[in-house]
């Protein structure tokens, strides 16, 4: 159930994650700079650990993957729950990870883009949240120019490279959605007369 | 895991949990009175699965629970869980499941035995927890042992026509009050 679904963004498209993903899945989360840069989804493993994975994470009700690409190429991945019971109908974004080698082309950007067009605009959600690393330059311009927030920063939150970071907590109601692109960022044309 | 006993002030302690606090804890999280800031009232538990819960909190190897223990009956839960090894840092929780017994002082108390334990005997760095702001009296229990605000997240709760946001709190051994230290890191010649 909650592996995503086709998401097209300019120059990325996020899609369902399929087994041959997975090795590209693993290498990403060995590579010391996407560690440095955020957390992993799952350790490294051997291939039967993480075809394991992806069938639990197929099973999850609320939680769902995406891969994501570019030019038919896998660039990354994007993992968010959807919806809240207590609280209001909202994402909650705990993965977007991007291929080292893939920094720096405005691909994060753009598959950003695409998966909050797909939260507000077809989901409906009333907000968006995530954690990032406050040394995550890259990362904060995104959520900036997406229109976050922050609410909370946690102090010496992650250990590496022999010292701490902080974790800056974000959210993004929908009104900043609604005002910089809910007049561009639409999934289908207006159906107008035709209903 | 769960954690070792420890013995508090005002006949409050700590101690590991037993199977029958499991099947309290069930029960008292299906009560109005309790819920109000602990959500969301309904559940999967059942007196059959309570022995299945209980074994997987023990062999949790990214969890400690106790059970907070007032005059020698068991009144609710505390423990440290989603932690990071790394980091050597994870999310406290607090839960008082007899509400007759509100503003007597024992999350406080059990806080403060908790932070204690985490501090002195893991070796952590850093704890940090959510708190329905309106709920002053958890939020006030941690500031007492060491936490502090770190930011406020917006409508986190709906109750009774009303919005409640949550209170981000952490804590770090330097934040812990040294005049607080119980027994027995207090005195080490002297265990209580």
């Amino acid at each position: 159930m909650a592996l995503g679904g086709i998401i097209r963004g300019k120059r990325t498209t996020l899609r369902t994650p399929v087994e041959e993903d997975l090795a590209a899945y693993s290498r990403w989360m060995a590579d010391l700079r996407v560690r440095r840069a955020a957390g992993v989804w799952h350790e490294p493993a051997m291939p039967a650990t993480w075809k394991e994975r992806l069938k639990e994470q197929a099973k999850e009700q609320r939680v769902v993957l995406w891969s994501i690409e570019a030019d038919g190429r896998l660039i990354g991945l994007a993992r968010a729950r959807l919806g809240s019971l207590e609280g209001p109908p909202a994402a909650y974004l705990q993965h977007f990870i991007l291929d080292p080698e893939e920094w720096r082309k405005g691909y994060g950007w753009d598959a950003a883009l695409a998966l909050h067009r797909y939260f507000f605009d077809y989901l409906d959600l009333k907000r968006s949240g995530f954690e990032l690393r406050a040394d995550n330059v890259a990362g904060l311009r995104i959520a900036e120019k997406l229109g976050y927030t922050e609410f909370g920063r946690g102090h010496e939150v992650h250990y590496r490279e022999g010292a701490y970071v902080d974790e800056v907590w974000l959210v993004m109601q929908r009104e900043p959605w609604d005002e910089r692109f809910g007049k561009t960022e639409r999934e289908y044309v207006p159906f107008g007369t035709a209903r | 895991m769960f954690g070792p006993r420890i013995v508090g002030e005002n006949g409050i302690e700590l101690r590991p949990p037993v199977l029958e606090d499991y099947k309290l804890f069930a029960v008292w999280q299906m009560e109005p009175e309790v819920t109000r800031f602990w959500g969301p009232r309904f559940t999967t538990e059942t007196p059959e699965n309570a022995e299945e819960r209980f074994k997987k909190h023990l062999e949790s190897n990214n969890s400690v629970t106790w059970s907070i223990a007032y005059q020698g009956e068991t009144v609710g839960m505390t423990g440290l869980f989603d932690i990071s090894w790394t980091s050597r840092d994870g999310e406290t929780g607090i839960f008082i499941g007899r509400h007759d017994l509100y503003g007597k002082g024992i999350a406080s108390e059990a806080v403060r035995l908790r932070m204690a334990f985490i501090w002195n005997e893991m070796n952590f760095h850093r704890a940090h927890n959510w708190i329905a702001l309106a709920n002053q009296g958890s939020w006030r229990a941690n500031q007492k042992s060491g936490y502090s605000q770190i930011g406020t997240y917006p409508r986190s709760w709906f109750r009774s026509g009303e919005w409640f946001d949550e209170w981000l709190g952490e804590a770090f051994p330097r934040t812990f009050p040294a005049d607080k230290l119980p027994s027995p890191w207090r005195d080490k010649e002297h265990p209580k």
